[in-house]
């Protein structure tokens, strides 16, 4: 019942947003957002919960849901993480915009529970719809192509991952009579060296695409800077984090020896994404483009643990979805203060806000030590985690990933510097007001907190790790 | 059972076809009465159907096996008889001055519930007929150019086709020396010049009803220039005519022959499903839009009769639904939009802030045609890829995926029109909701939601309907 009030609260508050009209929009929000995390914190303390029920038992689709330590951890991110764009988004925006946030927020809580590839899928599909009219709505004259470009990019790698799980569930029901779209199930299925390949492309694809890992990132830049500020922050913070948690739930278990094929290409492929990204960031000098290009690069990051097909590696990837959604999270929100506050994102219009607002140099500072990987804070785990997996596979790309890691440092530093430090060049601004010390400071407690006490996660996430990928090993030949 | 019993549905629209055309008479010109006997007389033939259902009596052989009931035909009653009442309720206002409207509407309807329950040669021909006569009438009742185009050209390329069906259905009892669709199994197998020619005449002319490309030219002309209301009842009302009489043919008459008819009606469904919809893409008239986008679904329905096994069949009847109802609440906002002759993109601009309840119903629907999750549309598109995977048929499943995705950015420019801000003055002037689009947007939004939250009911009606066991 938890798991179905968990999914229930948001799409509730969502239509109670809807019918109470444009001026008390954000209040109520808030309060869903608050009683959500609520909720989560409650399914923390009572540890992992599934639900398993008939839906449409023709067809063997069934309403399976459940949160276990790979995803328990991406739901609360999921709701700490909408409560933050609410409190930072404008009331002015009307109802219809925070409808979508919070539908938004039941379409990522149902992804991240489901276990059956239908409810998957569908949820899948239903997270590009708020998106797109967040971007249709709510950005300036570039959104609506970006939105476009958005919602055509995703849909061409979904709708071929319905191909794929449909194929899937087919090829499985032949020999065993009955159709059946459970994840747990399906991890038995044998597919033939022909039809392999595309199978595992077409979901490869779509995860890629949402993710974005390079070169399937078409619809990022667009999209993250035309994005009002909050929205970016749930696109990259909590969206991004879909595809590779598709990665780990699906196709992890379902093609364990494609991967173990593929292995060397996946590598490379992620790690030029790894490292494009962070040369990309290096030459922006919008400070959205450089934070939306370095997310694409830590992307990269977590796909090289996923595809190092090491415990160390998938266990680094699994705790960096979760603390790089907050850190990337909370970075766009900061970034849509000074947004909001100077009217521009150049680094070359900017400078020396420090010194009207040192509060928010401050929280700037924090935020960008830690997407920059500061040991004591969560990314530097994340990413250790993951060096150590690579170690273990090959180490040239553990060597490749740390030198890309010093050109994190570099772009975020230029970042900072170019907002915060050197000479004023624009318009003194006024510094943060109480209400959003509020909101930005638990988050950055919860940022270190995950930092000193990685265990939090690793703890829980271990045990479905193992199971997730004890399936996998049993089918791929060789354990990990 | 008695034919009074079986046919009871029939029947009911049958008398109410003489009522509704004495009321016309002896009431005065614009009087509302002949509109609520016909909508009545819909509504009675629904109950009936529905009475029927659950009663154990089916199916059952009429008329020297001319007419069979059984629970294909009661299914499809239910959609034929939604889309009746949906086109009454939708061209209740608009159409008044027409006497004949909801006359006209009613014979046509009878013409597609006796499809669903045809059983030889001549009942085929005659439920064609009786379907397509009083639609070149309401084509044209638009009294203007581009309604008598319309009609016109319905008339002239309907009577043409009409033509191709009756040679195709001569030759086949000439070939075969039967008229019943069950008798044509025991010699359809065989190899015979006559009975080929035959078969694909009479196709010819089926498809061409149900719109499939390259017998589509008709669509967009005749749906742009009719009134939206018999827009709408040609949309959703002649397909499901058209395919289901499609499937019984094939599935009782000539299920042994599938390889040599399944593979042409497998390329013809990739080809109508991506030049529907790619044709949908350009398009600026709305009706228009919505022509070329049902040539597209179209298309889709065909997927299922192509791939000749139960599967098919159960998903083709099942995919019917979930698009008529998102047919009739699209149609619903485009009546309410006034009494236009042609709706463009355009015209909607400014609707998301103007009217933002009924914009948001428009996303619903056109979510649904474009097949996004939680609506019908996606259980019906996932039925059809189950029939086409199941079949082995991966080309088929690509090509609905690649009409889908085509589909999807044809819908999507109306949506993204409804946000823009509209320049100088409001288009929606001629904005008017009656009761009739109310109930029919709510029938609508319930069906197209409920389908795709809980599609289960439905898979199970639908499984008992097309039932075609022997199809392996």
């Amino acid at each position: 019942m938890l798991l179905l009030w968990i999914m229930a609260i948001p799409l509730i508050g969502s239509f109670a947003v809807l019918f109470a009209g444009s001026t008390v929009a954000k209040g109520i929000s808030a309060v869903v957002g608050a009683i959500e995390l609520i909720a989560f914190i409650i399914l923390l303390a009572h540890g992992p919960v599934s639900l398993n029920s008939r839906w449409i038992p023709v067809w063997g689709v069934r309403f399976h849901v459940g949160a276990d330590g790979l995803s328990l951890f991406l739901i609360g991110l999921t709701a700490v993480l909408t409560l933050m764009a609410v409190l930072a988004s404008r009331g002015s925006f009307g109802r219809a915009y925070f409808f979508w946030i919070l539908f938004l927020e039941f379409g990522m809580v149902g992804l991240f529970e489901s276990l059956d590839l239908v409810l998957f899928y569908i949820f899948w599909e239903v997270i590009l719809v708020p998106i797109f009219f967040l971007l249709t709505g709510y950005s300036g004259d570039k959104g609506r192509p970006a939105a476009m470009k958005w919602l055509i990019m995703n849909l061409v790698g979904s709708l071929f991952m319905l191909i794929g799980i449909v194929a899937v569930a087919v090829i499985h029901a032949e020999p065993f009579g009955s159709l059946t779209f459970e994840i747990s199930q399906l991890t038995h299925v044998k597919l033939n060296p022909v039809v392999a390949p595309w199978i595992f492309a077409s979901f490869f694809v779509a995860f890629a695409i949402k993710a974005p890992l390079w070169p399937f990132h078409g619809w990022m830049p667009d999209a993250y800077r035309e994005a009002p500020s909050p929205v970016t922050a749930l696109l990259s913070g909590v969206m991004s984090k879909a595809g590779i948690y598709g990665f780990l739930r699906i196709m992890l278990p379902l093609f364990m020896p494609e991967f173990r094929h593929y292995q060397l290409g996946l590598l490379i492929f992620a790690v030029i994404g790894l490292a494009y990204g962070a040369f990309m960031a290096l030459r922006q000098t919008d400070m959205k483009m450089i934070s939306a290009y370095s997310s694409l690069s830590h992307m990269g990051m977590m796909a090289l643990g996923i595809f190092s097909l090491t415990a160390a590696g998938i266990l680094g990837a699994t705790f960096l979805m979760v603390a790089h959604g907050l850190i990337v999270g909370g970075l766009f929100i900061i970034l849509g203060i000074v947004e909001e506050k100077s009217k521009t994102r150049e680094i070359q219009i900017l400078g020396g806000l420090n010194e009207d607002a040192p509060r928010l140099g401050a929280y700037f500072l924090f935020f960008a030590l830690a997407a920059l990987g500061l040991p004591g804070l969560p990314g530097f785990v994340g990413e250790y985690l993951i060096i150590q997996g690579l170690v273990a596979h090959n180490i040239v790309f553990a060597l490749i990933a740390a030198v890309i890691l010093v050109v994190a440092a570099w772009y975020m530093v230029r970042m900072f510097q170019g907002v915060m430090q050197a000479q004023h060049r624009a318009n003194p601004i006024g510094d943060i007001n109480a209400l959003q010390v509020g909101y930005i400071a638990p988050l950055a407690l919860l940022i270190v907190f995950l930092g000193v006490y990685p265990a939090g996660i690793t703890l829980h996430a271990v045990p479905s790790l193992y199971h997730a990928v004890h399936l996998a090993a049993l089918k791929g030949g060789h354990g990990l | 059972m008695k034919a009074s019993v079986g046919l009871l549905p029939e029947y009911i629209v049958g008398i109410s076809i003489l009522v509704t055309m004495v009321a016309a008479m002896i009431r005065p010109h614009g009087s509302t009465l002949k509109s609520w006997i016909a909508l009545i007389g819909t509504l009675g033939g629904l109950w009936a159907t529905i009475d029927l259902w659950t009663k154990p009596v089916h199916p059952a052989l009429f008329f020297n096996q001319s007419l069979t009931v059984d629970n294909y035909s009661l299914f499809v009653n239910v959609l034929v008889l939604i889309a009746a009442g949906s086109t009454l309720l939708l061209g209740w206002s608009g159409e008044r001055e027409y006497d004949e409207f909801p006359v006209l509407v009613l014979i046509s309807a009878l013409g597609m519930m006796s499809l669903g329950m045809v059983a030889n040669l001549i009942t085929l021909f005659l439920g064609i007929e009786v379907l397509s006569l009083p639609l070149y009438v309401l084509a044209s009742s638009h009294r203007n150019t581009l309604g008598g185009e319309a009609g016109l050209k319905y008339l002239l390329l309907g009577a043409f086709s009409s033509g191709i069906l009756l040679f195709g259905l001569a030759l086949l009892y000439g070939a075969a020396g039967t008229m019943n669709f069950v008798n044509f199994a025991s010699v359809a197998h065989i190899h015979s010049p006559l009975l080929a020619a035959g078969l694909m005449l009479t196709l010819v002319g089926l498809l061409f009803k149900l719109g499939i490309v390259p017998f589509h030219m008709w669509i967009p002309d005749v749906y742009e220039g009719s009134p939206t209301s018999v827009t709408n009842f040609m949309a959703f009302g002649t397909k499901v005519g058209a395919a289901v009489i499609l499937l019984r043919l094939l599935a009782y008459g000539f299920y042994m022959s599938g390889p040599n008819w399944g593979p042409v009606l497998g390329y013809l469904a990739l080809l109508t499903m991506i030049v529907g919809n790619l044709l949908a893409l350009p398009q600026n008239d709305l009706k228009r839009l919505f022509g070329y986008s049902g040539i597209g679904h179209a298309g889709f329905l065909l997927i299922g009769v192509a791939v000749h096994t139960a599967v098919g069949a159960k998903a083709m009847l099942f995919y019917l639904l979930p698009y008529g109802l998102a047919v009739i609440g699209a149609f619903a906002i485009l009546t309410m939009m006034g009494n236009k002759e042609s709706i463009t993109i355009q015209d909607l601009r400014g609707m998301a802030r103007q009217k933002p309840w009924a914009a948001a119903l428009f996303i619903v629907f056109m979510f649904s045609f474009a097949g996004i999750p939680l609506t019908g549309g996606f259980v019906g598109k996932l039925y059809l890829l189950q029939a086409a995977l199941f079949a082995h048929q991966p080309g088929l499943a690509i090509g609905l995926v690649l009409g889908t995705f085509l589909g999807l950015g044809a819908y999507l420019r109306p949506l993204q029109a409804m946000f823009r801000t509209s320049p100088g003055e409001s288009n929606l002037k001629g904005w008017n909701v009656g009761w009739g689009h109310v109930v029919v947007l709510v029938v609508a939004l319930i069906g197209t939601v409920g389908l795709g939250v809980y599609p289960t009911p439905v898979v199970h009606l639908v499984g008992q309907s097309a039932n075609f066991f022997w199809l392996h």
